[in-house]
């Protein structure tokens, strides 16, 4: 198995910068400035359709970088992570609307917010593990939704909240093509903080309470602060990426933030590969294009021969959602190792092609 | 033939029925529909209604002569998909008119709605959607919001009404007891505050709110509360299939209360599934027949049926009949301003404050007169409860019962509330 850990034969490191570098070659930098510039020409380009799928993947990729950082780098697992997202919406909704703190500031606001509530539920994890931990979790889950169903001063109770739309020192972003930009430059951002975080001590001590938890504090890594960091770092990113959708959408509501959606951020996560920073972009790109990709193809068969022949018409919903369980667990089966690993191999097979052996 | 050929021929055919109906699409019309969400047991005869009367219309030359390109969507009851819709509509394919439906979604869309101009006839009935101006100063100003019948609140006055005069006329002393009933969501929610207001003033003692979820349940230890409180007059806000399980939860446990529904919470088909449970609940009707009822706008319902059951046998509920006269009620707005500068939403939106006590063309005796003004968006205050009486045993086509009478829905009262400037907007 090609793992990162597992270094090849005639890949020498002389020194601890090259061991830590983010790029290791030149070409591979400048492909992702490239990439990242490219992206910028997005909203001149795409129809709103696809700038909203693009935003989409953005957001929750945020969130699902959050979520690896505690299910990939850490070893722990967490069914709740919805409910810190909302938690994030509804805080960055709620600076914005009843302080004359300004958008802008309201998302980091909201992200540390989250991150506070985050290391609180995170603490059964100093002494949980495994399935007794899943449980602790879902606790928050409900914990929370119960609490944004009822506090009617901070959520408005069952009435879906108003967010205000983004602004910086007055200027008022308004529509898709504009909004881009924001969550652009915030997964740009958070993308590079995780990485960097992962090539740094504290990164180091997460792999390490992963990969042996007793060898990781016979080292000296203090397990409890680790753990408990843990969840504070994925709250922190549920929440931003909660108060970018809240300024997305402007709307917040408590529905469909359930548990399924916890479990699809799991979903990401798996798909795209489990302690890989660029596969939770991946997975997240796929899980957000599956229903939609579904949705085309239900769009072509209504009121086609085999809508007819079979009488599908309304069930063709609940097929779409058969088809999107199916397809997931086709790929644990076939692609366990995420689509990370995947996208290494195709790297591989064409550096070495055509004398792969 | 061969493979090949096949494939060819079904993607030519693919080709052309994409290119012809692209073609004609002129008018763009969205549609929020539930047939998977937590209301998909009202929301699926009233969504099939709405896409039978457009294709209906389309059928007999559209709108102005230009086809109606309906977009119709199953959003899961959910908020976010709906505003992700809504996004769709307002953006580059921006439509002329929302054939809307929850509560939640369409009260979250209002402030979007008036900045785009979109005008929503929606399959809520909120009174927070029919003040355009905000005047009121109860509701935010909803001008683009719409919707056919009373409001959930006035059809709760009327409800209550009735009540007051029901509890007096059994002889009954002391305070009669009043519950609202309801999933803790914006739907349920809506007419609690003008209910419980209205209970307390016609001497009703009002007993604090029970939740019941919106999907159907287990709600026996609801049933269980009202019977230790002694509850007499028990309001149920939620969807048919929902409010069925409580009351068959109550017949079970024997608890004698008389429930009131939502207009969303009592249909034909619920009260055939829930059987003797049913027997003397009593509901709003929103047209002025049912089912086969005998009125000359019934052969134009039957006829839009026709278009999903070329049969003619299956029994449409009272949400369908309601769907295809909020759905002509559009029509005629959008017909209005296909005449008077075009089919654009702000020409929709003064379309309906054309007429006074308004029946589309067609549906006379069954849609109820309706007026809409730019101060006032109360379509009507009159309502007419009706109260299901079950007798016997409901298996068997649906059809037969209603013939044979098993299930009857039997008018009890009309309740003409007055327009009372402090009761609007909520």
């Amino acid at each position: 198995m090609a793992s990162p850990s597992l270094i090849p034969s005639g890949d020498f490191r002389t020194s601890y910068a090259v061991d830590t570098t983010i790029f290791p070659t030149t070409t591979s930098r400048n492909f992702a400035i490239l990439g990242i510039i490219l992206t910028c020409f997005a909203p001149l380009v795409f129809s709103e359709y696809w700038l909203a799928i693009l935003i989409q993947i953005g957001i929750f990729g945020i969130a699902a970088l959050g979520l690896n950082i505690l299910v990939g780098f850490t070893g722990q697992i967490s069914i709740g992570h919805a409910a810190f997202f909302l938690l994030g919406a509804f805080t960055s909704a709620y600076i914005s609307n009843k302080t004359p703190i300004p958008v802008f500031f309201a998302i980091p606001l909201a992200g540390l917010v989250t991150a506070m509530v985050g290391l609180i539920f995170g603490l059964p994890a100093a002494r949980l593990k495994g399935l007794y931990l899943v449980i602790a979790t879902l606790a928050a889950q409900y914990i929370l939704l119960d609490f944004f169903s009822r506090a009617e001063w901070f959520s408005g109770g069952s009435v879906p909240a108003m967010a205000n739309p983004f602004s910086i020192f007055g200027y008022v972003l308004r529509g898709d093509r504009q909004y881009f930009y924001v969550v652009l430059a915030y997964v740009v951002v958070s993308y590079l903080l995780v990485t960097n975080l992962m090539r740094s001590r504290d990164g180091r001590a997460l792999v390490a309470v992963r990969d042996h938890y007793l060898s990781a504090e016979i080292m000296g890594i203090n397990l409890t602060k680790y753990r408990t960091l843990s969840f504070g770092l994925a709250a922190f990113f549920a929440g931003i990426a909660g108060a970018l959708y809240a300024h997305y959408q402007l709307v917040v509501s408590n529905e469909g933030f359930g548990i399924e959606r916890s479990i699809l951020f799991l979903a990401m996560v798996i798909i795209g590969g489990t302690g890989s920073i660029m596969g939770t972009l991946m997975g997240t790109a796929f899980v957000v294009l599956l229903p939609e990709s579904m949705e085309w193809i239900s769009a072509e068969l209504k009121g086609s021969a085999i809508d007819r022949a079979l009488q599908l018409n309304n069930n063709l919903t609940f097929l779409r959602e058969i088809a999107i369980g199916l397809i997931i667990i086709a790929f644990l089966v076939f692609e366990p190792d995420g689509l990370a690993h995947r996208w290494r191999q195709i790297k591989t097979y064409w550096k070495l092609y055509p004398f792969s052996h | 033939m061969t493979m090949k050929s096949l494939l060819t021929s079904a993607s030519i055919a693919l080709l052309i029925a994409g290119a012809s109906a692209s073609a004609q699409a002129q008018i763009a019309v969205g549609h929020l529909a539930d047939y998977s969400g937590g209301t998909s047991d009202v929301g699926t005869p009233y969504g099939q209604g709405v896409v039978d009367t457009y294709a209906w219309i389309n059928k007999n030359g559209g709108i102005g002569g230009k086809q109606v390109n309906l977009d119709s969507n199953d959003y899961g009851y959910q908020v976010p998909r709906a505003i992700a819709l809504y996004k769709k509509w307002s953006g580059a394919d921006k439509v002329a008119a929302i054939m809307g439906w929850g509560t939640a979604d369409t009260e979250a869309l209002t402030g979007f709605l008036a900045q785009d101009k979109i005008p929503d006839i929606s399959g809520s009935y909120s009174a927070a959607l029919t003040d355009p101006t905000g005047a009121g100063g109860k509701a935010k100003p909803a001008p683009y919001n719409f919707f056919y019948g009373p409001s959930y609140s006035d059809a709760l006055r009327a409800e209550l009404t009735w009540a007051a005069e029901d509890w007096k006329s059994k002889g009954k002393s002391g305070k009669p007891k009043y519950v609202h009933m309801g999933a803790n969501h914006p739907y349920p929610n809506a007419p609690k505050a003008a209910g419980e207001a209205l209970a307390a003033e016609l001497g009703f003692e009002v007993l604090p709110p029970l939740v019941f979820a919106l999907a159907p349940g287990d709600y026996s230890a609801q049933c269980l509360s009202l019977k230790s409180a002694g509850a007499n007059y028990a309001y149920l806000g939620n969807t048919a299939a929902s409010n069925i399980s409580v009351m068959k939860a109550c017949k079970a446990a024997g608890v004698d209360v008389q429930f009131m529904s939502n207009v969303w919470g009592m249909d034909e088909n619920a009260a055939k599934a829930a059987g003797d449970a049913a027997d003397g609940v009593i509901f709003p009707l929103r047209t002025a027949v049912s089912w086969g009822g005998n009125a000359p706008g019934m052969k134009t319902v039957q006829e839009i049926s026709k278009i999903s059951d070329p049969s003619g046998k299956i029994y449409r509920p009272v949400h369908y009949i309601a769907a295809v006269c909020t759905s002509l009620y559009m029509k005629e707005a959008l017909d209005w301003a296909a005449k008077n500068g075009g089919a654009t939403g702000e020409n929709v939106a003064k379309g309906f404050y054309q007429k006074k006590d308004w029946v589309p063309a067609g549906m006379e005796g069954v849609c109820n007169p309706s007026t809409w003004t730019d101060k006032d968006h109360r379509p009507t205050t009159k309502v007419d409860l009706y109260r299901s009486k079950v007798t016997g045993a409901t298996d068997g086509d649906l059809n037969d019962l209603m013939a044979k009478g098993t299930i009857k829905l039997e008018k009890v009262k009309t309740v003409e509330l007055p327009r009372k400037p402090e009761w609007h907007g909520w």
